[in-house]
């Protein structure tokens, strides 16, 4: 995928003044996925268990080459063929061979944020395979011909009138169809997709180094009908996906579903040995994709690194009140909110993702809500640290926080300053800084005394 | 040199300035003092419904659900005391009736090998499943531990097919079976 997130300002600007809508439907939808995960987290005791799967994932990945030759041993001991691939251009070498092996003219897809990364969709579309995103979710955006806008709910950004409309255009069905009707009419057109397509296509939550196992979460069941029907089932999994024991599978899967939605467990778990018996139902064949794009250079990067541990569960997103704002499309990039912006400037580079690591208020929530404690925060700063070192920062921004600085060390230029803020009228639209600031709120107005004063009146 | 060895060898260059971590052991489970119950429990807050019944009583709920039907799609573990009705394929069936590997508590969920038969499991828009009151497990964990092999493909199932995709609104049988019924078997068939 194309990344755009060096328009991010602009683009929540427009999308804000463009489409109010979003606002409102995003807020909700987070604001329903974040209390579900308080009320899930307090069943248990989540600090422990976020302890205990942080410290799994770092032995994973300090131990990340071992695990991965495992993984693949233990892959093509059951039947699964598989492939490295070190970015888009590899894994599109493999799924073309495939596609032409088995003459592929319908492929059905499970939701995968990886084969966003990498473009599958319009590669498939290219070689003439009729492609069904079959999450009703990302079946929605599709039929739109958009980006997911949320890790989880790839759709929550549309209103139940914004999706009437669509469906009334492409099946005809009333403006007011109930969501139950609507979803019916969705099943019909991918049911027959299931059953006649000839490859399937999905993603991996996990892929267990010791057994050789995929591990696959969703609630629809469309994941196990796109992994079940086809006689080719093609998985795209990240290096950074594994988990070394068949057992941390009885830590991670209802970790992330709590994470997630706020479920204990998600309503369906696909373990996927490999390809079906002689005898028995299934997919012939089974390829796994182990795709880089990006993870061994952040796992290089010291600073950084930690933000592999993610399990993509979309908590952070949920939690994190900028995101709630515009939902993901003005990111630019396949992973927004709070993980975006410290994953993608790892995975684009710095120059490419500049803006993310701003789009943020430090709360800290972000870190709070994060199944494996990927210090979010931190990694922001790190990369708004560099941001400043490598010239991207505007130049006035760093001129103006050196002064800001200078003042607020000098006990005599603080005085001086606050006295004459107070005494002289804002200049609001000559300095950008605060013309960013009162855009969105109204001119500033300093407080008729100073700070340490009114501190000291409140002490006595 | 291949993508595989681009890729391990750049793994291995990073590592060399990173400090190991320690696999962690796995944990005692804290076992509930009855799994069966938590287990029925967990399956109706999961939206599914769950008895514990012995073989006529399986018999007696097989014939409610069979009412008015003209067939069944079968698991390949379905003794046949249980197969009521007529075997019609699991595209058509409006019933599956499909036998659990296991079940567990902790999570309200059946354990379904793809050597029963995938499609019984998934294409029908109910879906019986059968389960042995000793294969119910407390927790995950030690489910997980106890699996001497696995199948091909194993589905955990906790509840019925379901999304909130349009518009926020819970919608149940989207794609997998709508209705989820359990009947854990007293004693051993």
């Amino acid at each position: 995928m194309q990344a755009k997130a060096k328009l991010y300002p602009k683009e929540a600007a427009r999308l804000l003044r463009e489409k109010p809508g979003v606002r409102e439907a995003v807020t909700g939808a987070t604001l329903h996925f974040e209390e579900g995960r308080k009320k899930a987290y307090g069943e248990m005791d989540a600090e422990a268990l976020r302890e205990r799967a942080k410290r799994v994932k770092d032995h994973l990945l300090t131990h990340l080459d071992q695990y991965l030759e495992l993984a693949e041993k233990r892959l093509r001991e059951k039947g699964v063929q598989v492939h490295w691939a070190e970015g888009p251009e590899e894994a599109h070498r493999t799924l073309r061979e495939i596609v032409a092996r088995h003459g592929v003219k319908r492929a059905v897809k499970a939701k995968s944020m990886l084969t966003e990364e990498l473009g599958v969709n319009p590669l498939l579309e290219s070689l003439g395979v009729e492609v069904f995103e079959t999450d009703l979710g990302e079946y929605l955006i599709q039929l739109l011909g958009e980006p997911p806008s949320h890790i989880v709910g790839p759709a929550i950004h549309l209103s139940l009138p914004e999706i009437q409309r669509l469906f009334h255009g492409r099946f005809g069905t009333p403006l007011d169809a109930s969501p139950e009707a609507l979803a019916a009419v969705a099943r019909k057109v991918l049911r027959e997709a299931f059953l006649t397509a000839e490859l399937g296509i999905s993603g991996a939550n996990f892929l267990v180094a010791e057994t050789g196992t995929l591990a696959l979460m969703e609630n629809e069941g469309n994941i196990r009908l796109s992994t079940s029907l086809p006689k080719v089932h093609v998985a795209f999994v990240g290096i950074e996906k594994l988990l070394p024991r068949l057992a941390d599978l009885a830590l991670f899967l209802p970790l992330t579903a709590r994470a997630a939605t706020g479920q204990r467990l998600s309503t369906y778990v696909s373990l996927i040995q490999g390809p079906a018996k002689e005898g028995e139902e299934g997919p012939e064949e089974v390829h796994v994709v182990l795709v880089d794009h990006g993870r061994t250079t952040l796992l290089h990067d010291l600073e950084a690194w930690e933000v592999l541990r993610c399990l993509r569960c979309g908590a952070c997103l949920n939690a994190c009140p900028v995101y709630r704002q515009t939902g993901g499309h003005p990111y630019g990039y396949v992973y927004s909110g709070p993980i975006g912006a410290v994953l993608d400037p790892g995975l684009l580079g710095l120059e490419e993702a500049y803006p993310l690591p701003y789009a943020s208020t430090l709360c800290g929530a972000c870190y709070e809500a994060c199944p494996v404690k990927i210090p979010i925060p931190k990694l922001l700063l790190t990369w708004r640290k560099r941001a400043v070192e490598r010239g991207l920062a505007p130049t006035w921004e760093r001129g103006a926080i050196q002064a800001f600085a200078k003042v607020m060390e000098s006990p005599t230029l603080y005085r001086l300053f606050s006295k004459a803020l107070r005494g002289l009228p804002l200049p609001q639209d000559l300095l950008p800084l605060l013309r960013a600031w009162t855009e969105g709120r109204g001119p500033l107005k300093p407080s008729p005394k100073p700070f340490h004063l009114l501190w000291q009146e409140l002490k006595e | 040199m291949d993508a595989k060895s681009r890729i391990l060898s750049r793994i291995r260059q990073a590592l060399k300035g990173m400090p190991k971590a320690l696999l962690p052991e796995h944990p005692h489970p804290a076992s509930p003092q009855d799994p069966l119950a938590l287990f029925l429990k967990r399956l109706a807050e999961n939206g599914a419904e769950g008895h514990l019944l012995d073989e006529e009583g399986v018999r007696r709920l097989l014939a409610d659900l069979a009412q008015g039907l003209p067939g069944a799609a079968y698991g390949k573990g379905v003794p046949s005391a249980f197969r009521l009705l007529p075997e019609i394929p699991p595209e058509e069936a409006p019933l599956g009736v499909s036998r659990a590997l296991f079940a567990v508590a902790e999570t309200g969920t059946v354990a379904l090998s793809s050597e029963d038969g995938r499609r019984t499991q998934l294409l029908p828009p109910v879906h019986l499943v059968l389960v042995e009151e000793k294969r119910v497990y407390p927790s995950l964990l030690e489910a997980l531990l106890d699996l001497k092999s696995l199948p091909s493909a194993l589905g955990l199932h906790s509840g019925p097919s379901k999304s909130a995709d349009i518009g926020q609104v819970m919608v149940k049988g989207v794609h997998g079976p709508g209705r989820l019924v359990v009947a854990v078997l007293q004693g051993s068939w």
